[in-house]
């Protein structure tokens, strides 16, 4: 196992702070280091971090790749197919190409949140082997000692109080596993059963119920074409048919596919397609469109949801 | 129920479709095999699609392979294109000179 460890080499670690001092000692000089070797340098972290980094860096900031996470990584579902992997994969010819992602800050929901974790789990199969390092770093002072002890369990090496030390519960599938949760529709929802025959019906219906909800005309296009693409899935993919439900949520509206699939694969709709493939981008465009993305899955059956807001 | 419904017509002024209706599993057998058709010697090519109120990814993959099979610097010009197709061709395929995306 020590040898696996050595030979690994996609670097991880989760870096906790407390107060910006803190933030900027664990990050800058990470930053640095990267642009001092000439690697590709990205930061995708919350607006206010953003700030921070960009008036410490000062001249240097322009030569980092910025992203506002809240809003690239607003799903994050779509943060290792659009935030990461398309910056790593556009500098295939670099010896090690150097990300700080911070998708997870105490603004993240209960509902948000299990599909958070997973993400953080998921990135060490999506980098495995790849020349890459992400640091993650971590509001430890305000976010919850759960959510911290997650964090051991997502990242092989946590930096703490400036000291990193080897995680000794590292276990990503087992937080994957964990987080799959079954999902409770309200009763209330109307449900629109669907099979190959029937599949615009139900995608006509989901989308009158979403125009009747509130959802913005224009938001409705992107609806459209997420709830088609998983109401196809489950034609294509899942035994041939499902139930369509739509509502709204506190303030968002939730569309959700149950289907007699099982997503035996983690990273489904979550990879880069190449460009000459023909299919595979259908839950992919999905984690694009919305702003969450929830799943459930296992033997007995799929459940799929967006959440848009309105 | 009401099955999805594609028309697929020559254009007779110059190469090309004009197509109205959906663009889904249903009917994508046939917008396959009209864009396969578009292959072959000429100028460029274009899809009338003002009357194409849907189309998937999967449709959009085929737009993408259509233009990508032109050869010689030729173009797949589309007119009146849908919001769904210019979402997964600007996701997907951003930057593909062989599409052109005509704002009429």
């Amino acid at each position: 196992m020590r040898q696996a460890q050595a030979a690994e080499r996609f670097v991880h670690p989760a870096l906790f702070y407390r107060d910006p001092k803190e933030y900027l000692a664990g990050t800058v000089p990470f930053l640095l280091d990267g642009l001092a070797k000439g690697e590709p340098v990205a930061a995708a972290v919350p607006a206010g971090n953003l700030e921070l980094l960009r008036a410490e860096l000062g001249d240097r900031a322009a030569d980092v790749h910025c992203l506002d996470m809240q809003q690239a990584g607003r799903n994050p579902g779509r943060i290792i197919p659009r935030v990461l992997r398309a910056f790593a994969d556009s500098h295939p010819d670099a010896d090690r190409v150097r990300i700080i992602g911070e998708p997870i800050w105490p603004g993240r929901g209960d509902v948000e949140y299990p599909a958070c974790v997973q993400h953080e789990a998921l990135i060490n199969l999506a980098f495995a082997g790849r020349d890459v390092t992400i640091l993650c770093p971590y509001d430890a002072g305000r976010l919850d000692d759960a959510v911290l002890a997650d964090a051991h369990a997502t990242h092989p090496v946590v930096v703490d109080g400036g000291r990193e030390q080897i995680s000794a519960v590292y276990a990503p599938a087992r937080v994957v596993a964990a987080y799959n949760r079954p999902l409770a529709h309200p009763a209330g929802a109307a449900a629109h059963s669907f099979d190959g025959d029937g599949l615009t019906d139900a995608r006509h219906a989901a989308v009158e119920e979403a125009r009747g909800l509130g959802l913005a005309e224009a938001r409705l296009v992107d609806f459209s074409l997420a709830a088609g693409e998983l109401i196809t899935n489950s034609v294509v993919h899942a035994g041939g048919s499902g139930v369509v439900r739509v509502w709204t949520e506190d303030g968002r509206v939730v569309c959700e596919v149950r289907d007699a699939g099982h997503h035996t694969d983690p990273l489904a709709g979550r990879r880069p397609p190449s460009r000459d493939q023909p299919n595979g981008r259908g839950l992919l465009m999905v984690h694009y469109l919305a702003d969450l993305v929830r799943v459930h899955t296992g033997p007995d059956g799929t459940t799929t949801r967006f959440y848009m807001d309105r | 129920m009401t099955a999805a419904v594609l028309e697929l017509l020559p254009l007779t002024d110059r190469m090309g479709v004009r197509a109205a209706g959906e663009v889904c599993l249903t009917t994508r057998a046939s917008w396959e095999r009209a864009l396969g058709a578009l292959v072959g010697p000429g100028d460029d090519v274009h899809l009338e699609l003002s009357g194409v109120t849907y189309v998937d990814v999967a449709g959009a993959s085929a737009v993408a392979a259509a233009a990508t099979r032109l050869e010689g610097g030729r173009r797949l010009v589309l007119h009146g294109t849908p919001p769904q197709l210019r979402l997964a061709l600007d996701a997907f395929w951003p930057g593909l000179t062989a599409i052109e995306v005509t704002l009429s």
